[in-house]
């Protein structure tokens, strides 16, 4: 559709989160310092407001804070709570063990709790500050390419009805030409997706590993827990064979930022996360914290944890890829906002200097590659490049690999393999045999709606909205739903989906599968775990999603 | 010369029309304005009371009923031979349908949606939103007169149109069209029905939810609805599933309401319903699950099967 409205900038980032941001800021700084004309820079963000969507645990490394903005504290950093102490158990059913020692990557002194939307929304301040727009509540729909050069991003039409017909509200989408197009659309981004489809920027390199990490807020009597605590579980409620953990940050005022860890390469068909998250709060180690406390928040997000290996080339002619929808992230410490934004500031650096130089080319581009080698972020992510692979081969295994890499720094004779984890995922009939249970997920504790919740609750306190009478951004591409995946794999989607987003319906016909697109709270999980690799997540009107605030 | 057209629906003038010559007012700098008018004589002489020039009255049979090819050919001829510099026009739906087919036919730049001018070295730029209104974008057309603007509704200010001392002096120009360029054929206009339903006004609301089963136990509902004299609503997935339509939806997503009494036939009480109707007096849930949620707002419950509830309440009401 040619006619488009359109707008040339220099510079486009796509997704004011961390990275985008820093990338924004440094790009900003960078033009103070070296002067020359003044950049054109537009910041894209699906949420209404910057940090709606944002959802992390999350402590805080506040090394790329500190050279990004150095005065970062006088400036009115939202940072809950410096970490006052670690404290990591094995929980059993009902019991714990207390590591005798905190390993070391999970050691927190000198970092912060904070809640990440909070923090971003600071961030997005300072942005709009230095004279950056921030078009907020614009979704990037799609990569505007010539071959293998991207030109820019459409964003998505808006107002268009349910069954793809043009509302007395519709707007079409706008093309965005840029010379350099920064791709920071978290984790499973949707444009960094197309890219990787037509320009195979993953290939050669190992398939990326997910998690899923399922969060509450908490607000429980004061003198409960000291803020600045952060404890991390193993064990129970997930066997030796699932990738995870649980994870309590206290801050002040009795606030408790809760949450669950999975891999998204489990085996077991019927296995849940929500149920998992649930029966880790039905834990006598955290009912006992959450007594007489109340659930405020609600909400869900994938994160990447492959690691070194499993990050793609991070540039093609006219663009860069940053923060999670690159994969920076180390899953060993836990964090990876410090190493999104670094990335977001090296990107800039690349950026900025392309664009003096009028080369965007993907040669001058791989300028950033070679600079994420040379900085920090490989020398974080090296050492422990094979941690979440190692894991792959089970909880003891891992803990294993894990410790050896602390000693040799992560030496192997080779990458250790792994395979996408949607493979992991076995049939209802290969994982039980004949034994298949009725439904794991049926089977779970009966949600009490104080201490645990059913998920269409809990998304209600995620805030969640998007207009109703609008096309489902979750595309399902072949129906297999009722035929094969019934029989198969149990239509796992009613479980790994922690938004009650798919449902399977009985009707007269038979079984249909009936998407509650409207649920969505944008974690990517579905995209990610299918089996079949059926389900597409494209963006939904912009400003459609959670309303995260706190989280 | 600036020229504004008159915008109006069988002869009732569109009030944007005068906010639309308080544009040109401001804008003239000196240059005369001529008002033209699409037929309806009437219309013109209500517009000579502006403080403009003259008011042309356009005659032509293709100018009424509006159609869009009727539109263009007329208002072509007409621009043709007044040679205005400018053609404003208010920012309407009309406006919308012809005006960009009429700038094509032209050739000329046609720039929508203004908010504001302002002069820059000498030429008049003018002001419209961008990206809904989070940026403004200064906009200068090019190439030969008369261009083409549209002003937003509510930019400029209807009262703020000057009157004349004496009415302006009204003409007609006449332009020939052959009917057979129009190719639209309008159907009598119809007025949108009102909302068929306005749910918070209700005082009783019966409202089904999946416990229904099927669209085509529906007529149980409604009964039980006439027998109280309610509205009819439903949750989320009634109204998802296209059974009733979305107007009709109560809860996070739909309407809040309060009436005095809300009945929930098979309603589990998700909280996404539950914020849209607590408000009422009398809440009344009727569901075959024991621990149903709705049990926990409800004034009264009936455990139970509403099929067989629902039609007993019915000819107890209708006795």
């Amino acid at each position: 559709m040619s006619g488009a409205e359109s707008l040339d900038v220099d510079v486009l980032v796509v997704g004011a989160g961390p990275a985008g941001l820093a990338a924004a800021l440094r790009l900003t700084q960078l033009q103070k310092e070296r002067g020359g004309d003044p950049l054109s820079i537009a910041v894209l963000e699906k949420a209404r407001e910057a940090g709606a969507h944002m959802l992390s645990g999350a402590v805080l490394d506040p090394s790329a804070l500190a050279e990004l903005v150095p005065d970062f504290q006088s400036r009115g950093a939202p940072l809950a709570a410096p970490v006052r102490e670690d404290r990591v158990f094995f929980l059993t059913r009902t019991g714990k063990l207390k590591f005798p020692v905190v390993p070391p990557p999970l050691h927190n002194h000198g970092n912060y709790i904070i809640s990440l939307n909070t923090f971003v929304k600071w961030l997005a301040g300072l942005v709009e500050a230095a004279g950056v727009d921030i078009f907020s509540g614009f979704a990037g729909a799609d990569l505007l390419m010539d071959g293998e050069t991207v030109l820019g991003v459409r964003t998505g039409d808006r107002g268009v009805d349910k069954h793809g017909q043009r509302k007395p509200t519709f707007e079409p989408g706008v093309d965005i030409r840029a010379k350099v197009t920064i791709l920071a659309d978290g984790v499973r981004g949707n444009l960094t997706k197309q890219l990787q489809r037509r320009l195979q920027i993953g290939a050669g390199g190992e398939p990326q590993l997910f998690a899923i990490g399922i969060k509450e807020l908490w607000e429980v009597p004061a003198g409960r827990i000291a803020a600045g605590t952060v404890i991390h579980t193993m064990g129970y409620p997930l066997r030796f064979e699932e990738f995870g953990g649980g994870f309590i940050y206290a801050m002040p005022g009795g606030k408790i930022s809760l949450g669950f860890v999975v891999g998204l390469d489990y085996r077991d068909p019927l296995f849940d996360p929500h149920v998992a998250f649930n029966r880790f709060k039905r834990h006598p180690f955290v009912t006992d914290l959450l007594r007489d406390g109340q659930m405020l928040r609600y909400g869900a997000k994938a994160l990447p944890e492959g690691g070194w290996h499993t990050i793609p080339r991070c540039h093609a002619a006219g663009a860069l890829v940053i923060g999670d929808a690159a994969g920076f992230m180390n899953s060993m410490r836990l964090k990876g906002i410090h190493l999104a934004m670094r990335s977001g500031m090296l990107a800039a650096e690349t950026a900025f200097d392309a664009i003096r130089s009028g080369d965007a080319s993907a040669e001058r581009l791989k300028q950033f590659d070679d600079k994420v080698v040379a900085s920090a972020i490989k020398r974080e992510l090296y050492p422990v490049r094979n941690v979440h692979q190692a894991f792959e081969h089970g909880l003891l295994a891992g803990l294993a690999y894990a410790g050896l890499a602390l000693v040799t720094g992560g030496w192997w004779p080779r990458p250790i393999r792994a395979v996408p984890g949607h493979e992991r995922m076995e049939k209802l009939a290969d994982y039980y045999g004949d034994a298949a249970p009725a439904d794991e997920g049926q089977d779970a504790v009966r949600a009490d709606r104080k201490l645990t919740f059913d998920k269409l609750t809990n998304v209600h306190y995620s805030g969640t909205r998007h207009d109703e009478n609008q096309p489902s951004h979750l595309l399902v591409h072949t129906d297999v739903c009722h035929t094969l995946c019934t029989e198969e794999y149990g239509n796992p989607c009613q479980r790994f989906c922690p938004a009650n987003v798919y449902e399977m319906v009985m009707e007269a016909a038979g079984k249909r599968l009936h998407i509650n697109a409207s649920n969505c709270v944008h974690c990517k999980t579905c995209d990610i775990i299918d089996p079949y690799q059926v389900i597409t997540w494209v963006t939904p009107d912009g400003g459609g999603g959670p309303q995260y605030d706190g989280m | 010369m600036l020229l504004v057209i008159a915008e109006h629906r069988s002869g009732k003038l569109n009030r944007a029309t005068w906010e639309t010559i308080a544009f040109a007012q401001q804008l003239a700098g000196g240059q005369p304005i001529a008002v033209l008018v699409p037929g309806a004589a009437s219309v013109s002489a209500e517009l000579a009371a502006a403080a403009v020039k003259e008011v042309v009255n356009v005659e032509s049979a293709v100018l009424e009923p509006y159609t869009p090819d009727g539109y263009t050919a007329a208002l072509q001829q007409a621009i043709e031979q007044l040679q205005p510099a400018l053609v404003l026009l208010p920012h309407t739906y009309q406006t919308r349908d012809f005006a960009p087919k009429l700038a094509a036919r032209l050739d000329r730049a046609l720039i929508t949606d203004v908010t504001g001018f302002k002069s820059s070295g000498g030429a008049t730029v003018f002001v419209r939103p961008m990206f809904q209104g989070k940026l403004t974008a200064d906009v200068a057309p090019q190439g030969p007169p008369p261009h083409f603007v549209t002003a937003q509704i509510g930019a400029f200010r209807a009262d703020q149109a000057a009157r004349g001392a004496s009415p302006a002096p009204v003409r007609s120009i006449a332009v020939s069209v052959d009917p057979s360029v129009v190719r639209q054929k309008p159907e009598a206009p119809f007025q949108e029905a009102k909302q068929a339903v306005d749910l918070s006004q209700a005082e009783r609301i019966v409202a089904v939810g999946r416990g229904i089963k099927g669209q085509e136990h529906l007529p149980l509902a409604q009964k039980l609805a006439e027998a109280f004299g309610a509205e009819l609503a439903a949750s989320r997935p009634i109204c998802d599933a296209g059974w009733l339509p979305m107007e009709r939806q109560v809860g996070s997503s739909g309407q809040t309401v309060s009436p005095k009494l809300y009945v929930a036939l098979g309603i589990s009480g998700a909280i996404q319903h539950v914020v849209g109707m607590k408000g009422a007096n009398t809440i009344v849930a009727i569901n075959k699950d024991a621990d149903a949620p709705i049990f926990e707002v409800a004034d009264y419950g009936i455990v139970g099967d509403l099929f067989d509830i629902v039609p007993a309440l019915v000819a107890e009401l209708q006795k």
